[in-house]
């Protein structure tokens, strides 16, 4: 489009001088941060002083046991409570709108409450909820599910499940109103048709409800994962620093630790957030391209 | 719903609210627990006493002297304001110029601010903090603001809500001889202020939880903002848990409000990604 006149630049002159401020924090606290990595991830630190190793930083990683079970750990949470939280929320969804028609609203606000807490308010919640002689394992001993206290923090198993119910407990009602709000959208008649068809609510929901909600399910689990990869106030705060033995250690706890804390590395922590970067990259984009191929198909 | 089995007590239908009742009730206990907690002594927070105690000024007086409660309040209500001022006004008219005055060259700019949405934190703190160190701006309340008041998100959340306010009335602004900046400050934004609530309830909301820039900036007391503080008294070798939740509820009340008065927008916010 080429500009014509003195009255389009003044309004292209606008346009620019609209956008500007944006693109000046965006130049100096997004794109100069990034650039400016591509030099650290390039030396090692010692002490005050810095030297180029190349790509020494990945071949270290490589060899860095606690990095690679961390990433493994990011891996477990991942596998695990993303599936059965989408599953959770997507049923909560569906039966407070059709499963029900009174206290639907009620319902709604109490399962979406969780999400107005911070991460680190929910790691506290669950650190003093979950101690050996707290209320948790009190309840279940008092109902007689177990008969000796879970060591839900101080064990390495247990700390993980930990984790994951922290998790569970903060991002299902949030990732339920997506899916409510995709459902209302869908024509009802379709249910009706199925219904006169004969078919069961189960098959309603596997056979229509779900292939219909393809994109929000989507969305839902590329936004999941890449919080999943993040994870790092629960590890540091809820089981303590990646506690018990690194059993809960994630790699943005360890890569945080290792800049601010263990040794002060720059280098090594920057280079170890770029293959956290790719990883997270590479699962979106296998994701879209499962869950989006699957309704190209259809 | 047409199906016979939903109207009368079934089995099904008792299964679907025991389901509903159970997770409605896990998801607001702990809420419950925490305002209790605020009034007892801190072993019974711990083991789980649900009759109130008794407490409560007590764990205030300690929340609000050895817990530093007003200072972190304050820094995290100062940061978090300032954030949403400064953020929902450059955010708005970044997202007015990117869809209101379309060309090539700002279409390619917007593009490579989406390229980083979905950016890792963690991929920028270290070279951030490398900067702001550099600056000698690190322990200051600007420091922890400043990175989170461009938001690419609000920015896409906002242009997408221009895109409903019709050309044409600009159009006609024009013709009446009224300026750019007044078109978009008398007839623009008025009309907008339902989705500038909602970026605001949602930068403040990010900004009061948010935990690894601040961690990462604030090193003294002095700055730090209610999640850092909270942080630090868990680190701690002995834990007031009755004060620790005194903290916790107070945290948590400026978003519950917001929520529970807010709603549609709040809302709105958390859907604007997905529109």
């Amino acid at each position: 489009m080429a500009l014509r006149g003195t009255y389009e630049r003044y309004l292209n002159r606008f346009g620019w001088f609209c956008v500007a401020p944006s693109v000046l924090f965006f130049g100096v606290f997004l794109a100069y941060p990034i650039l400016s990595s591509l030099y650290y991830v390039t030396r090692r630190w010692k002490g005050a002083t810095n030297t180029f190793i190349g790509l020494g930083n990945f071949v270290r990683m490589a060899h860095d046991s606690i990095f690679l079970q961390a990433l493994g750990h990011n891996f477990i949470f991942m596998a695990i409570q993303v599936p059965i939280m989408i599953f959770l929320a997507l049923l909560l969804a569906v039966l407070l709108n059709q499963g029900i028609r009174s206290f639907r609203g009620a319902m709604r606000l109490a399962i979406f409450l969780p999400s107005v807490t911070s991460l680190v308010v929910v790691s506290v919640l669950f650190r003093a909820l979950l101690q050996e002689n707290g209320l948790f394992n009190n309840l279940m001993i008092g109902s007689h599910l177990i008969s000796a206290p879970i060591g839900w923090l101080n064990n390495s198993f247990w700390a993980k499940v930990t984790i994951m119910l922290a998790i569970t407990w903060r991002w299902t009602g949030y990732n339920m109103v997506f899916f409510l709000v995709g459902l209302q959208s869908l024509d009802s008649q379709i249910f009706e048709a199925a219904e006169v068809d004969g078919a069961s609510r189960a098959r309603q929901f596997f056979s229509i409800t779900v292939p219909l909600l393809v994109p929000i399910i989507l969305f839902s689990a590329v936004t999941s994962t890449s919080g999943t990869m993040q994870l790092i106030e629960e590890p540091n705060i809820l089981t303590f620093q990646g506690g018990p033995a690194n059993g809960t250690m994630t790699a943005a706890l360890y890569i945080y630790r290792q800049a601010f804390f263990v040794n002060f590395d720059f280098g090594y922590s920057t280079a170890m957030s770029y293959v956290v970067v790719l990883i997270a990259g590479i699962l979106a984009f296998i994701q879209i391209r499962l869950l989006g191929g699957e309704r190209a198909t259809r | 719903m047409t199906n016979s089995a939903f109207r009368a007590w079934s089995p099904a239908r008792i299964l679907m609210w025991l389901v509903l009742l159970v997770c409605a009730a896990m998801s607001i206990f702990p809420f419950y627990w925490i305002l209790n907690g605020t009034t007892l002594n801190p072993n019974d927070v711990l083991k789980g006493v649900l009759a109130p105690g008794r407490d409560f000024l007590n764990n205030w007086k300690l929340a609000t002297t050895a817990y530093n409660l007003p200072l972190y309040f304050t820094n995290s209500l100062v940061i978090a304001l300032g954030t949403v001022i400064f953020g929902v006004g450059i955010n708005a008219l970044a997202a007015f110029g990117f869809e209101k005055y379309r060309s090539r060259a700002r279409d390619r700019v917007f593009g490579l601010l989406l390229l980083t949405l979905i950016l890792p934190q963690i991929a920028i703190v270290i070279p951030m903090f490398k900067m702001f160190s550099f600056f000698k701006l690190l322990n200051t309340r600007l420091a922890i603001a400043l990175p989170s008041v461009m938001s690419v998100f609000i920015i896409f959340f906002l242009r997408q809500n221009f895109k409903l306010f019709p050309t044409e009335i600009m159009e006609a602004a024009r013709v009446d001889g009224a300026s750019e900046l007044s078109i978009f400050a008398n007839i623009v934004a008025p009309s907008m202020r339902a989705s500038f609530a909602s970026a605001a309830i949602y930068m403040f909301i990010a900004q009061w939880n948010s935990y690894l820039w601040p961690l990462i900036a604030a090193l003294n007391d002095a700055v730090k903002t209610l999640p850092i503080a909270m942080a630090s008294i868990m680190y701690a070798y002995t834990i007031q848990y009755g004060a620790l939740m005194v903290v916790v509820a107070i945290s948590t009340l400026p978003v519950l409000i917001l929520f529970l008065t807010m709603q549609k927008q709040f809302v709105a916010g958390l859907l604007g990604s997905v529109k």
